[in-house]
């Protein structure tokens, strides 16, 4: 498809998604629906912007994002190394790996209400359970990749006398690229929800916390302006993500 | 050979068990926040006879499944319809994608506003969060139909609603049940997140307040069998998988 | 890097010739119940190019990867300068067949050629130099900031070419490298490949099905039976060097080689 073709598609998308948000506009406006539980998307956008000028909204977004961020970082680099170190082991993969099947079943969320019981009602709680939530899906996907390098590639490394460390290093981690961004990927996906749970369930100062504080108090543009910017916050954040990837895989592409 | 696999995989889990247990007894610690795996079992099994785990059970099933189906359903036949008409999909590109980002949790205070506590609330929000995945693979399967197929169907000029359910539906059926048993887990994460943080209901509920109500051992014990359910119903889907799709490939087209 | 050669004489080594670097001494091999090699003894001279052929089955590539150290025989030995062969000699390059699959996807052609260096453990300001010293070679000049995928076949063999030049090897163990390639790319890269070896005077042990191949890269040709492996016979190949695609597989010694191995497998095969 020519660029034009794609730029014009992209621009009726865009129109389309305009017209939605007209259409809820005149749902809003017109429908009997009180605007305390359907804010038109006048009132939310103008609860978004008196929000982040004269109110905190930008305080509880930064808040919320630094939560998010911090804990899937930690998490990212812990299950990085732990996964390496599994994978590149047969010996602790045979022991651990079943060990690791039996936990992934369980929701990750579930873990809140028992790290809760330990940690109580606090900001340090809430990071580890993200930790705990990101952490899964990084390890799994290193152990995967680091433990999956073609035989040709391994026998390369064996021909040219790489040792332990170095083979780690320069050919299982590489190849076990993909599957980590793919990994840190949904490990991001993961800390985002959990920090909004957890900011619910510990009203810890953040987005969480405020939305859940508008739904009681039935201040629905204030709930409808912080869930945008949630949407927002996973979008932007996987979209960077995205292109990070894009970046770092450029050599899977001809 | 699978033998000695299984005894390897077991020794650390057993290991843990019986240390956790031993070193319980042994410091003879009363704890609000642990239990002791003999403790866990005994909860477990009284949970087991007054009900309390068939009843929150049944609860996070029927909020879990109803929303699935909800969800599932729905986004089966707009993934038809996007699938079948490019243009439509070209056109709904950007509110999907401006849409998809939103965290289930992020609605659960719109749920309870409108919907109030209960199982509406909780359809709703797993309905919502099953939507997309079966929406995504679902235009991904049908885009992927092989075209000679759809040739076919042309050529004995069938009608729109018999190209449907005679050629399109068991072309992908493979891909939408794989698509399905990936919502389902997500159906189930979803409902257990929601009890957790807001709905007095089902598994997730339990769990929260055996956590606050200061009873560990109950609180493992329900973590324990919330782990169960979600093994038991991926692997029986996937069972039912194997059974019904053996003969056709079920590779997993990735969306994007 | 020059190697110590321990003079040795071997049967079928005829006076002044150049003395034996790789042994195999009654090479016998299993994979299974399957036997592989069966009382395989070969002796490979230093500088020399020694083609293996033969139908599958017939253990040429595993003889390949005894010496090449990632194989150990079940019983008889492998020498490699008069010692014995139980790992990797870093100064004995591999190339393997499928290219595509032994070449880093996710490091550039320098990246792909600095590994070799890195494994030599050169110190990292003269890799540069060298890793464009080694692309220009093979002809990859340009590429150097390309990765695998983005190359055709024949240059991604070129590229496992200078990385193993870059090991600076005394012996160059090939397993079938053109196999994949088109005709016309493989005869580039056999002329390319004597250019190569012939300056720094590389002992070579070449395994291909291909038996005018065989004929026209080597100065022997071994052929081995299949099931189990093992030698059959060894041609000499008393062809002029520098060998060319023409008038080489025109020579009358060419032919008559060619006809002689062809009758010889085929009664073989009978």
């Amino acid at each position: 498809m020519t660029t034009l073709n794609r730029t014009l598609w992209f621009g009726g998308s865009v129109g389309v998604a305009a017209l939605l948000i007209a259409g809820w506009q005149l749902i809003a406006s017109y429908s009997g629906i009180p605007p305390v539980f359907l804010p038109g998307p006048d009132r939310a956008w103008n609860a978004l912007v008196t929000g982040f000028f004269d109110g905190e909204l930008g305080a509880l977004t930064w808040a919320t994002v630094q939560r998010m961020l911090y804990g899937w970082l930690l998490a990212s680099l812990a299950g990085i190394v732990v996964g390496a170190l599994i994978g590149s082991s047969l010996r602790a993969r045979e022991y651990i790996q079943p060990t690791l099947e039996l936990v992934r079943p369980v929701p990750v969320s579930a873990f809140m209400p028992v790290v809760m019981a330990f940690l109580g009602l606090s900001g340090f709680m809430v990071t580890v359970v993200i930790s705990i939530g990101a952490i899964w899906p990084v390890l799994l996907a290193t152990i995967y990749g680091v433990s999956n390098v073609e035989p040709r590639l391994v026998e390369v490394s064996r021909s040219l006398r790489f040792g332990g460390f170095q083979r780690l290093w320069k050919f299982s981690l590489p190849n076990a690229q993909v599957d980590i961004l793919a990994g840190m990927r949904l490990g991001l996906t993961v800390s985002l929800i959990l920090a909004v749970i957890g900011e619910m369930l510990t009203s810890e100062y953040g987005l969480g916390f405020s939305i859940l504080q508008a739904a009681r108090s039935y201040q629905s543009d204030q709930l409808f302006a912080g869930v945008i910017v949630l949407g927002v916050i996973g979008l932007i954040s996987n979209l960077a993500l995205q292109a990070f990837e894009w970046r770092m895989l450029r050599w899977t592409r001809r | 050979m699978s033998g000695s696999k299984f005894l390897k995989g077991a020794i650390l889990p057993v290991s843990l068990i019986v240390l956790w247990e031993v070193s319980m007894r042994v410091s003879g610690i009363q704890s609000d926040s642990l239990a002791s795996p003999s403790q866990i079992a005994v909860a477990f099994w009284h949970a087991l006879q007054d009900g309390t785990i068939l009843r929150r059970t049944a609860e996070t099933l029927r909020t879990s499944l109803g929303g699935l189906a909800i969800g599932g359903g729905l986004g089966l036949v707009v993934s038809i319809i996007l699938g079948l008409i490019p243009a439509a999909a070209r056109l709904a590109q950007f509110s999907i994608e401006i849409l998809r980002p939103i965290p289930a949790v992020a609605l659960i205070p719109v749920a309870i506003m409108t919907l109030g506590f209960g199982y509406s609330m909780g359809i709703a929000l797993v309905a919502f969060a099953t939507f997309w995945p079966v929406l995504i693979y679902g235009v991904s399967a049908i885009t992927n139909i092989e075209p000679q197929l759809l040739d076919v169907g042309r050529v004995l000029r069938l009608s729109n609603l018999e190209r449907i359910t005679k050629i399109i539906l068991p072309a992908t059926l493979p891909r939408y049940f794989v698509a399905f048993r990936l919502a389902a887990a997500v159906a189930l994460i979803v409902c257990v997140t929601v009890e957790i943080a807001a709905n007095p209901l089902g598994i997730g509920f339990e769990l929260m307040s055996a956590s606050q109500s200061l009873h560990p051992d109950l609180m493992f014990a329900m973590l324990l069998w919330v782990g169960l359910v979600g093994w038991a119903l991926n692997l029986s889907l996937l069972f039912v998988q194997r059974r019904l799709f053996s003969a056709a490939p079920a590779t997993m087209v990735t969306a994007q | 890097m020059t190697l110590q050669s321990i003079a040795r004489t071997a049967p079928e080594q005829t006076p002044g010739s150049h003395a034996s670097l790789i042994e195999f001494k009654h090479i016998q091999h299993a994979f299974g119940d399957r036997l592989i090699l069966k009382d395989v003894s070969l002796t490979i001279h230093k500088s020399e190019f020694v083609c293996l052929i033969g139908p599958s089955g017939c253990g040429k590539t595993t003889l390949l990867r005894m010496i090449g150290g990632l194989l150990t025989p079940q019983s008889g030995e492998v020498t490699y300068a008069g010692h014995r062969v139980t790992e990797p000699e870093s100064d004995v390059a591999f190339m393997f067949q499928d290219y595509s699959k032994a070449l880093l996807p996710w490091r550039t052609a320098s990246g792909n050629v600095s590994l070799a260096l890195e494994a030599g453990r050169m110190p990292k300001a003269q890799r540069p130099a060298r890793i464009r010293e080694l692309l220009a070679k093979v002809g990859l000049g340009g590429h150097a900031e390309h990765y695998p995928a983005q190359l055709s076949g024949g240059m991604q063999q070129r590229l496992q070419i200078a990385r193993c030049l870059a090991q600076d090897p005394a012996v160059l163990l090939m397993d079938e490298p053109f196999g994949a390639l088109d005709a016309m790319t493989r005869q580039g890269l056999q002329d390319e490949l004597l250019r190569l070896i012939q300056t720094a005077h590389t002992t070579a042990l070449f395994v291909t099905h291909d038996l005018e191949e065989a004929i026209y890269l080597g100065d022997r040709v071994v052929a081995l039976y299949p099931n189990p492996g093992r030698v059959a016979q060894v041609f000499k190949v008393d062809l002029p060097r520098p060998r060319n695609q023409l008038t080489t597989r025109e020579h009358p010694e060419f032919l008559r080689l060619r006809r002689e191995i062809f009758d010889f497998i085929r009664e073989a095969e009978a």
